[in-house]
């Protein structure tokens, strides 16, 4: 059985090839990273990885859904964590928890406790990029599809991330 | 979708937007101060009534629609991008979403809306509550046709702007004019007319909305 399974998988965006012909096998509780080419490209195939881009061609499978069919029941059983920090300017850390509690109808005090859990453990690392972590794990997903993270804390994320499947998208030469 | 999350997506949205609410607010009460009130002397009754109803309707429909549209745009993707990233990822069918994200701008709009009745109203020219409510329907409508614009691009989003522009000037047109030559049956012709043709555009415009958020490709 595999959490996440891409065949063939290309994605165009106005005439611009970003992905061509991925493969990729994703199992329970597996770690994986894969280098891409460019920050789109990178973009692109952690989005499709999250149900959040549609393939322009092949399949991709999350859990036994297809995101293009069921949507929802994909962004149930994947989380995904965008490359840009969260703008603490425009809202802090307690609301952010708060709000992506309510989005997947977490109980908000299992949530904070969750949340101060999740934030011991990626301790040093920036506000900004611990949070968004944080919230993609509140709602224990199976699949957690990281766009390319801070390197030198992904040992950190992967422990907070526990026995949930892990998908790194990175771009070739980035430390 | 529960309620909680309902809650969630509309007070983010207002919270990110509180400085276009204040600005819009601001507007909308400059405005309704200033705008002029006076009816030419008119012996025709027919005449003198279609005067005062523009004169009640054109400052609040035009106006409101106008900071409703612009709300609305403010709603496009990369303004708040962890909002966005936040919506989309969360599992929401596309209708869903829509709902949601298309109440803060229209809390937004009706809200100028209500601060620029509240502004004649002090300046000593309010319009009827029934006036309140026809400008009212003008701007919801047209905030969610615009709110299409956003996750659109190239013609369709040309078209989704001029859909609200004509949406507004179809809604003005109802609530002057079809109010005006109905007395004979009572305003509650004009005023169903015009609420009706609000309502089916809002709606068609608040599924439309729902559809292309389900399509929309963020990247």
């Amino acid at each position: 059985m595999h959490i996440l399974r891409m065949r063939d998988v290309a994605y165009v965006r106005r005439g611009e090839t970003l992905v061509s012909s991925a493969n990729l096998d994703l199992a329970p509780a597996q770690r994986l990273t894969r280098l891409c080419s460019s920050a789109r490209e990178a973009e692109a195939l952690a989005m499709m990885g999250a149900a959040l881009a549609r393939a322009t061609a092949g399949s991709v499978t999350i859990g036994e859904y297809d995101p293009r069919v069921q949507p929802v029941h994909c962004k149930r059983i994947a989380a995904f964590v965008p490359h840009d920090p969260l703008p603490l300017s425009q809202i802090d850390a307690a609301r952010y928890i708060a709000y992506r509690a309510a989005l997947w109808d977490v109980d908000p005090a299992r949530a904070r406790k969750r949340a101060q859990e999740l934030g011991e453990q990626l301790d040093g690392l920036h506000e900004a990029f611990a949070y968004p972590i944080v919230g993609a794990l509140l709602p224990a997903p199976q699949l957690l599809v990281l766009d390319r993270p801070p390197s030198a804390f992904v040992p950190q994320i992967l422990r907070a991330a526990g026995d949930c499947a892990v998908l790194i998208v990175e771009t070739e030469g980035r430390t | 979708m529960t309620p909680r999350a309902l809650r969630a997506i509309v007070s983010a949205r207002l919270r990110a937007e509180r400085r276009s609410l204040v600005f819009a607010c601001a507007g909308a009460a400059i405005v309704g101060f200033i705008q002029p009130h006076g009816v030419a002397a008119i012996t025709d009754p027919l005449t003198a009534d279609v005067a005062t109803r523009s004169v009640w309707l054109a400052g609040p429909m035009f106006f409101c629609s106008t900071i409703g549209i612009a709300i609305a745009l403010m709603q496009g993707p990369g303004r708040h991008a962890f909002l966005d990233t936040s919506e989309r990822s969360a599992p929401l069918f596309g209708r869903e979403l829509a709902r949601a994200k298309a109440l803060a701008p229209v809390l937004c709009a009706t809200l100028a809306a209500f601060v620029y009745w509240a502004a004649q109203f002090l300046s000593g020219f309010a319009a009827p509550p029934a006036f309140f409510v026809l400008a009212l329907a003008c701007v919801i409508a047209s905030t969610l046709v615009a709110l299409n614009a956003t996750v659109s691009s190239g013609a369709a989003r040309a078209l989704a702007f001029v859909a609200a522009g004509v949406t507004i000037v179809i809604a003005y047109v109802l609530a002057v004019y079809a109010d005006a030559y109905s007395t004979k049956s009572g305003d509650a012709v004009g005023v169903a007319t015009e609420l009706i043709v609000c309502g089916i555009i809002a709606f068609v415009a608040l599924r439309q909305y729902g559809e292309s958020l389900a399509r929309y490709d963020p990247l």
